[in-house]
């Protein structure tokens, strides 16, 4: 066997992290620490007492007996009260850590740019900032409250040991790295068929989300006795490595305690023939077969807290990613300037990966101005749009507000002033009220009242019982997509913006409605320049002026109806539809 | 309005129907009668090796009092076989608690999944996919986590306890009545805190998962709040939460702390009253020096099982809301099956609604529609949004049940018809067409897992669909990716329809089959339908004007009632709803 001693000491890795976050708390942790080794030598010494009180009983005195038992009394209210300041200071220090480490983490992600979001899933962001963090926070617990204890007292139980007898304290020796060492090869077996456990938990997942969404599908096909036979496969496979697992866990679980009682024996048999011969007390004996026994348990758990510490440590690395500071923006500046049409843009371009997406686009939008952008699928436009709150920044060319150019902005002052409905509206869950209120600053019951008549979203929401302190999301209504890009809508002309862009915002408004928002924001927010992404001849008809993307230019339109039908023609010759991601 | 997990959770906990849930599943397990006997034998065998363990440890040191190495070698020996043994039948319990528990869990999740498959289809609409999902999933790996690790290891506890207790009782009754003085301080103490260690747990719980839920939405909202620039709201909303949460987890390790710092102290007590009421028995020869050692060794094992107890408790608890919630979707009312099913082998006649009512829970979706198709008619259904349209293809396909009225097949009432003999004959193109994951190829064989290969590409090439599916990489064998993630709307709705025509139906409900498609896609479809169609009945629902060519009959319909019905160029004549509906478009049309 092996020691690296760099890689040993890489298990306490954790904590250095955890130190980061914990500078205030310098004090309590070298408390913890040092009551650690307390609690281990207390924990212990009860063991010896007991030994002793036994030698007592046999040299017949009651009074040293006595003595005895006062003694462990007395030690165990030691170790008492320093488990617990150690389990309770442990805690402690586990739970600053990672609420500072959880507000540290929120907060790069908040700062993150838009770029950062595209490569993430957000089910592997929500597992960073959940999963992860609490694997770190568990791992500093155990750390404190356990590992570092325990190293203590195989110290301390091997110096009492050598006390008692120093051949007890050689089998002590013999047999403590065999079972760590058993701790992490069992710890690193089992962690290959946990892993398969966890991919089939997700494949199990998969197949439930899949089987209840297309429920409609099955049933009209007849799928469903042959989803279920594949649904049993699925975990059956689970409860196969389950038993794999069992028999892993049968083995070396069962080898730790098997391992201790056999240097008991050795313990047992060298102890009582040597005091035989040499009429040696009995007690250290017991005392001696005590330690041992008391040992077992906490030695067991560190084979298991060494290979922790590796996930640990995985999982470190992932957060990292998130805290380095890299594709980080300053969303907290101070708002000085005001943002104002016309908003100019000249020359830009912009590519993704291979692709360039923009190639040199200029436009000017004026004051007040209804612009449409139309394009077939894939051509750029929602990358377009995107440039002008600075969700993206392009590889070259400038933009500006009234001449200044937008780098003279901070991003408070520009997304302050560009109000946008994207693609995919996002709801939170709480009230309507809360919904439409959405940005920063205080709006007055009238303010929302107006925004929701503006987006034309008023009747229905007056229709429901509770009106705008309705309960939407998780835990109430649904709404349906329509309504949702209604009340974006709504959230989106509230602050009153310079510019409002709808990125195809009203594609489940029906045409009627879609007619009535367009004409009621002209009407109420007239100073306020919109563009629309659209693809319907409703919105084309309303704009003042239609642009078209092409080949990453853009060109003004002016027979709206033939230029549709060239578009959807053009996304099928160019097979539009496949990865065509449009951003 | 769904319940949160803590809602449910306090009224499983307060109801008592943890505990009548966990007697069902003990039931069940007890049906493995095998590995329920060995499981029972191998913690039988651990805890008498235990005891006898122990008692050997005493019989050395009466052996080194009285000074026989042979006997001291022979107890050695018998302490060292006990461990021997008990490896083997911890093994034994490890591999069969995990058999037992694993299998039931996996009938559990088998039998939520089935149930599924026979619920209404209304289920769906009542209770999220996120519930169930977490249901099956989640709530099982908590009961796993309960019945495959700790369960098992408190049982062998418990039986460890009580075996050693009964025989310290045989050694020395009135030394064993004095060390059992700690048993009930220590249960004692351990359940008069359970009320406190409950409100805690469920406190922490709460505070985590609103964290969780919180992030979950904001990693969702990210780029509506970076674009409405309110980072500092919502981490200050974030930092609230935190804070929550940390005092919740302090309020409960305070607590936890103390019990176990008390613990401690009870063990000492235990072990001074045994050491010292024992030393008196020993001075006075009442018992051997042996027995003293033993006995402590014993009083030491007593705390270990009751902590565990205690800790048990909490996923005690979650475990039993979670069986409670999977039972809850096993015993799901399933959709309820005619008592004599008529099996039906072919259409021959007519579908007709007469005087159909329906309602999704407010209002009618429908309202007494009666309505005659004839074998081999095309019939269009148009309308606006809401006006039911959707509804009657559900009605159709018997996904729902009219509330009211009948629908008659060939004369004989739907609902009298065995579901799958219909299903058979009717082939549905639905609005939102679900991908499975797969290839392409797979997703099209859904409905007739015996087509070939070759069958399917030559039903793609006859709908003219080819070109839509060679732009793939890898044609109709590209993976499709997690519910066809990678797809287009016009490619799904392309193996949607695939998917149906394939059958070869005799009834074909189309709901706005090609909204997503381009226009000369669609005129091949509709050309390669005008064939397809030729004896076929057709119900087809839909916005566009392009398809409207396919049917001989309109029905229009407005807030659940038919509003107008004929045939398409007398509507297009008058001034109705449909040439309302379809000015627009016509234009259109006309124009390409």
């Amino acid at each position: 066997m092996k020691i690296n001693f760099k890689k040993a000491l890489s298990v306490f890795s954790p904590l250095v992290f955890a130190l980061k976050y914990l500078k205030r708390e310098k004090k309590i942790t070298a408390l913890v620490l040092a009551v650690g080794g307390f609690t281990s030598a207390f924990t212990l010494l009860i063991s010896i007492f007991i030994g002793d009180a036994v030698n007592r009983v046999l040299r017949s005195g009651l009074s040293g007996l006595q003595y005895y038992v006062y003694l462990i009394i007395l030690v165990s209210a030691l170790a008492s009260v320093s488990q617990f300041i150690v389990s309770y200071g442990s805690q402690y220090l586990s739970q600053r850590y990672v609420y500072e480490l959880r507000e540290d983490v929120f907060r790069h992600m908040v700062s993150k740019k838009f770029r950062f979001f595209e490569n993430e899933t957000s089910g592997n962001l929500l597992s960073r900032c959940t999963m992860d963090i609490e694997a770190t926070r568990n791992f500093v617990l155990n750390l404190l409250s356990q590992l570092i204890p325990t190293i203590l007292m195989i110290i301390i139980a091997f110096y009492f040991l050598l006390e008692l007898n120093p051949f007890y304290s050689l089998f002590f020796l013999v047999v403590i790295p065999v079972l760590i060492y058993l701790g992490m090869t069992f710890q690193r077996k089992q962690r290959v068929h946990w892993k398969i456990i966890r991919d089939d938990y997700g494949v199990m997942n998969e197949r439930l989300q899949e089987n209840i969404t297309g429920q409609r599908v099955v049933r009209g096909f007849l799928g469903e006795e042959r989803e279920i036979s594949r649904f049993k496969d699925t975990t059956d496979t689970y409860f196969q490595e389950y038993l794999t697992v069992a028999k892993l866990r049968g083995v070396y679980n069962n080898l730790m305690p098997l391992l201790i009682s056999v240097a008991a024996t050795a313990v047992i048999l060298y102890g009582g023939y040597s005091s035989i011969i040499a009429v040696a007390s009995v007690g250290s004996l017991v005392a001696a077969v005590n330690i041992f026994n008391t040992m077992i348990s906490p030695v067991s758990i560190l084979g298991r807290l060494i290979v922790w510490s590796e996930n640990a440590r995985a999982a470190i690395d992932r957060i990292n990613e998130i805290t380095t500071g890299k594709d980080e923006e300053v969303f907290d500046a101070a708002v000085k300037k005001e943002v104002r049409p016309p908003v100019a843009a000249s020359a830009i371009t912009f590519s993704r990966g291979p692709r360039l997406i923009l190639n040199g686009m200029s436009f000017v939008i004026g004051k007040g101005e209804f612009v449409a952008i139309t394009g077939s699928t894939g051509s750029g436009k929602s990358t377009l749009i995107s440039m002008l709150p600075r969700f993206y920044d392009p590889d070259s060319g400038e933009i500006s507000f009234d001449g200044i150019r937008y780098d003279g902005f901070s991003l408070p002052e520009i997304r302050g002033k560009i109000g946008v409905v994207p693609q995919e509206i996002s709801i939170l869950s709480g009230t309507l009220r809360e919904n439409i209120g959405f940005g920063n600053g205080e709006y007055r019951d009238e303010e929302i009242v107006e925004a929701a008549r503006t987006a034309h979203i008023c009747d229905f929401i007056d229709s429901l019982p509770d009106r705008f302190e309705t309960i939407v999301g998780e835990r109430g209504i649904t709404l349906s997509g329509g309504q949702k890009q209604r009340i974006a809508i709504a959230r989106a002309v509230l602050p009153r913006p310079e510019l409002l862009i709808f990125d195809d915002a009203t594609s489940s408004v029906d045409a009627e409605t879609e007619l009535g928002i367009f004409r009621s924001i002209r009407e109420k927010l007239s100073g306020t320049s919109v563009i629309i992404i659209s693809l319907r001849e409703t919105g084309l008809m309303f704009a003042d002026r239609v642009l078209k993307v092409e080949d990453g230019k853009l060109k003004e339109v002016t027979e709206v109806r033939k230029e549709l039908l060239t578009i959807t023609a053009d996304s099928e010759k160019k097979g539009g539809g496949w990865n065509a991601e449009d951003l | 309005m769904p319940k949160t997990y803590e809602e449910i959770e306090d009224e499983v906990i307060r109801g008592g129907k943890g505990f009548s849930s966990f007697k069902r599943m003990v039931a069940d397990m007890l049906k493995q009668t095998r590995a329920f006997q060995l499981l029972v034998l191998s913690i039988i065998v651990t805890a008498i090796t235990s005891t006898v363990a122990f008692y050997a440890i005493g019989l050395v040191a009466d052996q080194i009092t009285a000074r026989n190495i042979g006997l001291l070698i022979v107890y050695a020996m018998v302490f060292l076989g006990m461990y021997v043994i008990q490896f083997f039948s911890n093994w034994l319990r490890t591999t069969t608690s995990t058999f037992l528990s694993q299998n039931t869990l996996k009938n559990l999740r088998d039998d939520a999944f089935a149930s599924l498959q026979k619920v209404p289809v209304s289920f769906f609409s009542k209770v999220k996919t996120g519930y169930l999902i977490s249901r099956i999933s989640n709530d099982g790996e908590s009961l796993s986590e309960f019945l495959t690790f700790q369960l098992p290891s408190v049982l062998s506890g418990v039986a460890t306890l009580v075996i050693s207790a009964g025989f310290m009782l045989y050694l020395a009754p009135t030394l064993a009545l004095y060390s059992f003085i700690v048993i009930p301080i220590l249960f004692v103490f351990t359940f008069s805190i359970q009320s406190r260690v409950r409100r805690n747990y469920l406190r922490t719980r709460r505070a985590i998962a609103r964290i969780t839920g919180n992030l979950a939405e904001d990693i969702g909202a990210i780029r509506a709040i970076k674009s409405f620039n309110i980072e500092d709201k919502v981490s200050g909303n974030f930092r609230k939460l935190n804070a929550e949460n940390y005092e919740a987890n302090m309020v409960a390790s305070r607590l936890s702390s103390t019990y176990s710092a008390i613990i401690r102290i009870i063990e000492a007590l235990g072990i001074s009253i045994v050491l010292f009421e024992g030393g008196l028995e020993t001075l006075h020869g009442v018992v051997s020096l042996g027995i003293l050692v033993s006995f402590v060794f014993y009083v030491q094992g007593f705390f270990n099982p009751v902590i565990q107890l205690s800790q048990t408790y909490n996923a005690y608890q979650s475990a039993m809301v979670g069986l409670t919630r999977i039972y809850g979707i096993i015993d799901a009312d399933k959709e309820a099956l005619p008592l004599k099913p008529v099996q039906l082998d072919s259409f021959e006649d007519s579908i007709s609604f007469r005087n159909v009512s329906f309602s999704y829970g407010e209002g009618y979706a429908l309202n007494r529609v009666n309505l005659e198709i004839r074998k081999g008619q095309k019939i269009g259904i148009v309308g606006h949004t809401g006006a039911g349209k959707t509804t009657i293809s559900n009605l159709l396909l018997k996904f729902y049940h009219p509330n009211d009225g009948t629908i008659q097949i060939d004369g004989k009432n739907l609902e009298e018809i065995q579901t799958r003999s219909y299903r058979r004959l009717i082939a549905p193109v639905l609005q939102d067409p679900f991908m499975f994951r797969g290839t392409v190829l797979d997703n099209i064989r859904f409905s007739d897992p015996d087509a070939t290969r070759e069958k399917v590409l030559e039903c793609v090439e006859r709908f003219g669909l080819g070109a839509i599916f060679k732009r793939m990489p890898d044609g109709i064998d590209t993976d499709i990716g997690e519910m066809g993630r990678n797809l287009s709307e016009g490619q799904r709705q392309a193996i949607s329809i695939l998917r149906a025509f394939i059958l070869n139906p005799e009834i074909l409900v189309l709901d706005e089959p090609t909204s997503q498609i381009d226009p000369q896609s669609e005129k091949a479809i509709i050309n390669a339908l005008e064939k397809f169609l030729r004896d076929k009945t057709l119900i087809l629902i839909t916005h566009r004007f392009s398809l409207i060519q396919l049917v001989d009959n309109v029905i229009v319909l407005d807030h659940g009632s038919i509003v107008e019905e004929g045939d398409v160029p007398t509507l297009l004549e008058g001034s109705g709803k449909f040439s309302q509906l379809y000015e627009y478009q016509r234009q259109d049309y006309e124009l390409m």
